[in-house]
């Protein structure tokens, strides 16, 4: 009774914050909202018995990733004029709804079809995750470090300042 | 608590995730909408992981969240990047794959 | 052998036109006569040495070329036969259509075109050859279609005066209309023979396969054909406009040989006609018909061409009316000598016409008799074998038809034939009075005429005069040779030679009177026919049958072309083909409008194509419950 509640409210803000998310005008609202949504996820993993995953999900996901995002966004400090346009916003979302309802109903018939029981189990802990990474996911893990690596190269790269690529140009 | 309602909110968090990547002009919203996406088969993932009692799904869900912390990154330098060529967030200026001509 | 009869003319046609062709401006005056007189020269010879065969008592000659068609039942083959009838029509189609080509070497002497001219003229030559020597009805259709051909060439030949090209398309689209009758007779023929061979020979010992009323219909269809070629009723008026072309091509296309045709087919088809005879009726009494309505209406013309040319259509008539009551060697008979004096009056005229200076008006001539004295006295000779006065050719031929009329109780055609001869006497004397014997109005200086347009007049008198004792039948003491030679079905009708004598005096009776009545009206002075009186008007007008013709039959056609050609073929056709271009290019805009540079849409082209899928496996896959 109380999981299910809890699930309840949880869902509620993970539907609210994502809705909210692609509705807003303005950048920063949305951020805020997919914030929420992401909170609501990591109270999920917690729900599901990963404990460790959603120790995870708060750190990276909300804590670096929606943190940067939002830092970004007011860097770019664009002005209420400057933001984009959307004069048919929610004719495009409505429309766009209708297009993907199939989709959704597909992919949850299909994932209907996986077995319908939760066994119980311990909870997942770090204890458990340690333990897998380093056995069984140890090759994953260890692309994982390169593919950061090359990510942060990259996200510099690509955000140099124009002045050396200028200089490059001629 | 059974696994149908995880799936039903996988399922509607993946949709709506794609139906704000299609519709918004907004890259930021984009972006988060890719991220939500994401999430959602997180979410999936932390689910089998219960129902197999397994602990494989939780590592997979963990090595994605640093996926997405990376694609976050290459996500946000872009914008950045985009923004300072055309001063501008929205996706419908950057038009430079337009060369067909309409003839009359 | 045959077959080079044919072909030598079709080749000289062809060599003549590749010279004429390659340089139109040199004239290669002796080149053109020698190839253009030898082919037909040629071709005489050998068709004597085939005569002289068959008459020795070989059989048949016939010689194939090559298999041409050969899908399932229908075999045709290029192939010539020369048989007793076919024999008959080349002896004198190759001799008189010589002595033409040697009268228009003097005729057409001074025209450029003299080298086209000789080319045509070997083309007909050689397609009517073709007509007469084909072994199969297909065979004969296509030397039949040549000569329409040719005949437009020819009439249209002076073709800078917009009246010849008319008359030449008249020609043409009338002969078509007859073709189109004759086409469907053979087609039906070949039904109905359901695949048993298609050669003349096959089809006469197959002919009793065929039921009565096809074969009514059958013979119908061809005498259509024979309408058109042989100009009687109702598709002759192309035939007095036919004069518009030079006068070698009237005399011999529009007189001896191509309007022939048609009397030839039938008499050819004889196997096939004897079986129905009430369709003979039919045919006798439109050759009655046409007979009679041509000599009305040449006693009252004007020009010298025209007056031979509705005397041809009655004559014609005359053939009609003895191969209609089954007598086809009578019938064959009266072309043969109606070739030689109808081939010297067209050639004569075109004498007068060329001495007058291209005068054509009888009223405008008029005491030639003095100055053209060879022309006066062939042609002379020549009105009284058309009159029917013994003992010139017509006497005999004309005689054999009436009493074959009388014999086998068709009186009112027997009367008809009888009342058209003295129309015919009447006025061709008057013709012969108003050139020759009158005074003329003024005197006018004469243009020489050159040798080879005189000599063959001489030739042709002397067949005139002499032809018709080939077919003395007994009552005058001779064998009717040519009627046995022929060995065409006879209808078995014998009369008294009592009442043939009487059936003779009377033809010459009212021959007689025919020409002391034109004596009486036209030899001393001649007036022109004034058009006061109704009656008179109507006859001077051809009974107004070209504008009743225009009438009812021209005009709704080129209402409905002109309907055609401005509503329904822009509006209509081209519209809907500029509506299904119009609207296949605003779909390829709409189409490129899809492809506007911006990432976003893109997606949601591939969002659509993922919900059209799931939407197809979800509920026509059966994926869900």
């Amino acid at each position: 009774m109380l999981e299910i509640s809890i699930f309840f409210i949880l869902a509620a803000f993970m539907l609210g914050g994502s809705i909210a998310m692609i509705t807003n005008k303005q950048t920063l609202f949305s951020a805020f909202g997919f914030l929420v949504a992401m909170i609501g996820l990591a109270g999920m993993f917690a729900l599901l018995e990963s404990r460790f995953l959603a120790l995870a999900q708060i750190m990276v996901s909300v804590g670096a990733v929606v943190v940067l995002s939002m830092l970004t966004i007011l860097t770019i400090n664009a002005k209420e004029e400057n933001l984009p346009k959307e004069p048919h916003k929610y004719k495009w979302i409505f429309f766009t709804s209708v297009l993907v309802l199939p989709f959704t109903f597909l992919l949850y018939k299909t994932l209907t079809l996986l077995p319908q029981s939760f066994s119980t189990m311990e909870t997942i802990t770090s204890k458990v995750v340690g333990k897998a990474l380093f056995s069984e996911w140890v090759l994953p893990f260890e692309i994982i470090s390169i593919l950061l690596l090359s990510a942060m190269v990259g996200a510099i790269v690509i955000a140099r300042k124009e002045i050396v690529k200028k200089e490059e140009h001629s | 608590m059974t696994p149908n309602m995880f799936f039903l909110l996988t399922s509607l968090l993946f949709s709506i995730g794609l139906v704000g990547l299609v519709s918004r002009r907004n890259l930021f919203v984009v972006y988060m909408s890719v991220e939500l996406m994401l999430s959602s088969i997180n979410l999936l993932l932390a689910t089998l992981s219960k129902i197999l009692g397994d602990a494989s799904g939780s590592v997979i869900a963990l090595l994605m969240i640093a996926v997405i912390a990376a694609e976050a990154a290459l996500f946000l330098a872009m914008i950045i990047h985009l923004y300072r060529a055309k001063k501008s967030v929205d996706s419908d200026s950057f038009t430079a794959l337009k060369g067909v001509k309409v003839h009359d | 052998m045959i077959s080079f009869i044919v072909l030598l003319p079709f080749l000289s046609a062809a060599l003549m036109s590749v010279v004429y062709l390659s340089n139109t401006n040199t004239k290669h005056y002796a080149f053109y006569t020698t190839v253009g007189i030898g082919a037909p020269v040629l071709s005489t010879l050998l068709s004597f040495m085939t005569g002289y065969e068959l008459l020795s008592g070989s059989d048949t000659v016939r010689s194939t070329l090559f298999e041409w068609v050969n899908i399932g039942d229908f075999n045709i083959s290029v192939a010539f036969m020369a048989d007793r009838l076919s024999v008959v029509m080349l002896s004198f189609i190759t001799l008189i259509g010589t002595l033409i080509h040697i009268y228009a070497a003097g005729y057409m002497k001074d025209d450029p075109a003299y080298g086209k001219f000789f080319s045509y003229f070997n083309l007909f030559m050689g397609s009517m050859l073709l007509l007469v020597l084909a072994d199969n009805p297909i065979m004969m259709f296509i030397g039949w279609e040549l000569v329409g051909l040719c005949s437009y060439l020819l009439i249209g030949f002076y073709h800078k005066e917009s009246a010849n090209i008319s008359a030449a398309n008249k020609a043409f689209i009338l002969n078509r209309i007859g073709d189109f009758g004759f086409i469907m007779g053979i087609s039906l023929l070949f039904v109905s023979l359901e695949g048993s061979g298609f050669t003349f020979e096959t089809i006469e010992t197959n002919i009793h396969l065929i039921d009565h009323d096809t074969l009514s219909l059958i013979g119908l269809l061809l005498f259509v054909g024979a309408m058109g070629k042989s100009a009687q009723i109702p598709l002759y008026v192309w035939l007095p406009d036919a004069m518009a072309g030079p006068t070698p091509v009237s005399a011999l296309i529009h007189a001896a040989t191509m309007v022939t045709a048609g009397v030839y087919m039938v008499a050819r088809y004889s196997f096939l006609y004897v079986e129905i005879p009430d369709i003979g009726l039919f045919i006798a009494s439109i050759g009655a018909g046409s007979a009679l309505f041509a000599a009305i209406i040449a006693s009252y013309q004007n020009d010298i061409k025209k007056i031979l040319a509705y005397s041809t259509m009655s004559q014609l008539g005359y053939m009609f009316i003895a191969v209609g009551l089954g007598a086809y060697g009578s019938g064959i008979f009266h072309v043969f000598t109606h070739a030689f004096f109808k081939a010297l009056l067209f050639m004569g005229a075109g004498a007068v016409i060329i001495a007058l200076h291209h005068e054509q008006n009888i009223f405008k001539m008029g005491g030639l008799k003095r100055e053209l004295k060879l022309v006066y006295i062939t042609m002379f000779i020549a009105t009284l074998a058309i009159s029917g006065i013994p003992p010139f050719a017509g006497f005999f031929s004309k005689d054999a038809i009436l009493v074959a009329a009388f014999a086998s109780e068709h009186y009112f055609i027997w009367g008809v034939g009888s009342l058209t001869a003295m129309l015919t006497a009447f006025y061709m004397f008057r013709l012969l009075f108003t050139v020759f014997h009158a005074e003329a109005s003024e005197i006018k200086k004469l243009h020489a005429l050159p040798k080879s347009m005189t000599y063959p007049l001489v030739f042709l008198a002397f067949g005139s005069a002499t032809a018709g004792f080939l077919g003395l039948n007994a009552a005058y003491g001779g064998s009717s040779w040519i009627n046995n030679f022929l060995a065409l079905p006879e209808s078995e009708l014998h009369l008294a030679h009592s009442t043939e004598y009487m059936l003779g005096a009377l033809n010459v009776l009212l021959a007689f009177l025919g020409m002391g009545l034109a004596y009486k009206m036209f030899a001393k002075n001649m007036r022109e026919v004034q058009a006061d009186t109704f009656m008179k008007k109507l006859v001077i007008n051809k009974f107004y049958i070209d504008e009743i013709y225009a009438f009812f039959a021209l005009k709704p056609l080129l209402v409905l072309s002109r309907f055609i050609a401005n509503v329904i073929d822009p509006k209509i056709f081209d519209g809907f083909i500029n509506l299904s271009v119009l609207g296949y290019t605003r779909a390829a805009f709409l189409f490129a409008k899809l492809q506007n540079s911006k990432v976003r849409y893109y997606a949601l082209y591939i969002l659509a194509g993922i919900s059209a899928i799931s939407y197809y496996m979800l509920f026509k896959l059966g994926v869900l419950s």
